[in-house]
């Protein structure tokens, strides 16, 4: 792998890397504090829900409060005129948008209801046991399956209760209300009654309606833990009610608020469930507030894909910016491995024509002395020996002629050799310059 | 055993291979350029032609390109 190559991997690899632990920690900080926002959303969102139950109970406890001190009613009570009290009551009733209201004596009996003529007694009952000492109580409230089919409005209440996977888990018959009872007193402040009035919530949508178009997500009223009345879309377009709510689950059985994911009619939300008691601080039902998980998720994947898409930009920019740098620096570097490549092999060329020159002035020396020898050998008669000086004499001709030669190649390289160091040195300063920085003094 | 001549392309390659040879224990013997050979370099090298092809071996071992030969 060439070094340009290493250079190129090197960068892109720290950008990519860099770029991915960036995306991956926008990610993880987003989905922490988007979370953690979305749980304070849904927090206020219940508490805003909760203030419209608070405002629709006080609602409830004002028009029974003042039902209870009307005139017509006191007298159509003490006269026991039960047709004219059916009949205020009826249109208050009808006015007022309560599911029912009904007088009852002092003894808890009842004297009329806006429901209908049937009789009975609810002396029985807690809240109207407070009613007739004197004083107004208004809370939620489950009402048992007698009262309501006294007051006609058990179909409304009875419900058969799914899970999620849509298997029957519970049958309802009784009903989750808001109520208020007041006591009917007479001129002299000596009780002769009370009235009792209410909305039942099983299949009511008015204050979740009204709740949803105010607060945005999605509310829902829990008669324990399963939905009676709920803003929450199914897939077919109805409306999510009579399901039993996991999570709910622990909140009526402790009493503590939960906030978490649930997934009802098939969409995930980021949920706070707070529990309802009753006037005697028993949990009777919970608030359901939720808006969908997908608005914190979606927020999530279009940053992470604009981080991604602005990254690979920046990751390309980069790249163009490294690219031609990495070249420059290869390009350098093989200029300067070239330089040296040609100073070694010249010096190399060098030291071996020192050698080859050593070698053969050796053997021209030892032509000489032969030479001598043979030149001593005559000089003392012996004739014989000029032929051979005479070939010695040639071989040294040669010899010399080839000595001239190599001496002139040798200075010639002598001088190129000194070039290269020269060169040599040029390029120790340029790749000390290009991996320190400093420049050679 | 008559002389072979080797010829190079110049007088650096020549002491290149007078180096080679030598090296690879063959004899050679550094010549001027005889008249009748026509070559850019002034030397050549002389050896036994019975060791020629020993000779061509090592210089093509050591990658020393090889100009001519004269018999």
């Amino acid at each position: 792998m060439s070094l340009r190559v290493r250079l190129l991997v090197t960068i892109i690899g720290a950008v990519v890397l860099s770029f991915l632990v960036s995306v991956v920690a926008a990610r993880f900080v987003l989905q922490h504090d988007l979370l953690d926002l979305g749980n304070t959303e849904v927090t206020n969102g219940a508490g805003a829900f909760g203030g419209y139950w608070d405002s629709r109970k006080n609602q409830i406890k004002l028009l029974v409060s003042q039902d209870a001190v009307s005139d017509a009613l006191r007298k159509d009570l003490q006269t026991h005129n039960t047709a004219a009290l059916q009949d205020f009551l009826s249109n208050i009733e009808r006015t007022s948008g309560l599911s029912f209201l009904t007088v009852v004596d002092v003894n808890g009996n009842v004297v009329a209801r806006a429901n209908g003529p049937q009789q009975g007694s609810l002396s029985s009952n807690s809240l109207i046991q407070r009613a007739l000492t004197g004083e107004t109580v208004s809370t939620a409230a489950l009402l048992d399956p007698t009262f309501l089919a006294g007051e006609g409005l058990a179909p409304q209440a009875q419900a058969t209760i799914k899970n999620a996977g849509g298997k029957t888990v519970a049958q309802v018959a009784k009903g989750l209300a808001l109520v208020s009872a007041a006591p009917i007193s007479d001129q002299n402040e000596r009780t002769i009654g009370a009235i009792y009035g209410g909305v039942l919530m099983n299949h009511y949508y008015d204050l979740v309606d009204q709740t949803t178009r105010a607060l945005g997500g999605s509310t829902a009223i829990l008669q324990g833990d399963a939905i009676v009345a709920s803003t929450i879309t199914q897939p077919d377009g109805t409306r999510a009610v009579d399901l039993r709510i996991g999570p709910a689950v622990g909140v009526v059985k402790n009493g503590t608020p939960y906030t978490g994911t649930d997934t009802v009619g098939g969409t995930k939300y980021l949920v706070r469930i707070q529990p309802l008691e009753n006037d005697q601080n028993a949990i009777v039902g919970a608030l359901w507030y939720g808006t969908p998980f997908s608005q914190i998720s979606s927020i999530i994947d279009h940053i992470t894909i604009t981080l991604l898409i602005w990254g690979i930009i920046a990751m390309l920019v980069a790249l163009a910016l490294a690219i031609p740098v990495a070249t420059r620096l290869s390009n350098t570097l093989a200029a300067r491995s070239k330089q040296v490549r040609t100073a070694a092999k010249e010096l190399g060329v060098v030291m071996v024509g020192s050698e080859v020159s050593g070698d053969h002035v050796a053997a021209t020396k030892a032509a000489v002395e032969r030479s001598a020898a043979l030149v001593k050998a005559i000089a003392a008669g012996d004739s014989s020996k000029i032929g051979e000086l005479q070939a010695v004499n040639d071989e040294l001709q040669g010899d010399v002629t080839v000595i001239d030669t190599l001496s002139q190649e040798m200075a010639s390289r002598m001088k190129q050799a000194a070039d290269r160091v020269a060169d040599l040195n040029d390029v120790a300063g340029g790749l000390n310059q290009l991996v320190t920085g400093e420049k050679n003094a | 055993m008559a002389d072979v001549i080797l010829f190079f392309g110049s007088n650096a390659d020549t002491m290149i291979a007078t180096k080679a040879l030598k090296d690879a224990g063959v004899t050679a013997k550094m010549i001027p350029k005889p008249a009748s050979v026509t070559a850019s370099a002034n030397l050549c090298l002389s050896i036994d032609a019975g060791v020629e092809s020993q000779a061509k071996s090592a210089l093509t071992t050591a990658g020393v390109a090889l100009g001519g030969v004269v018999k």
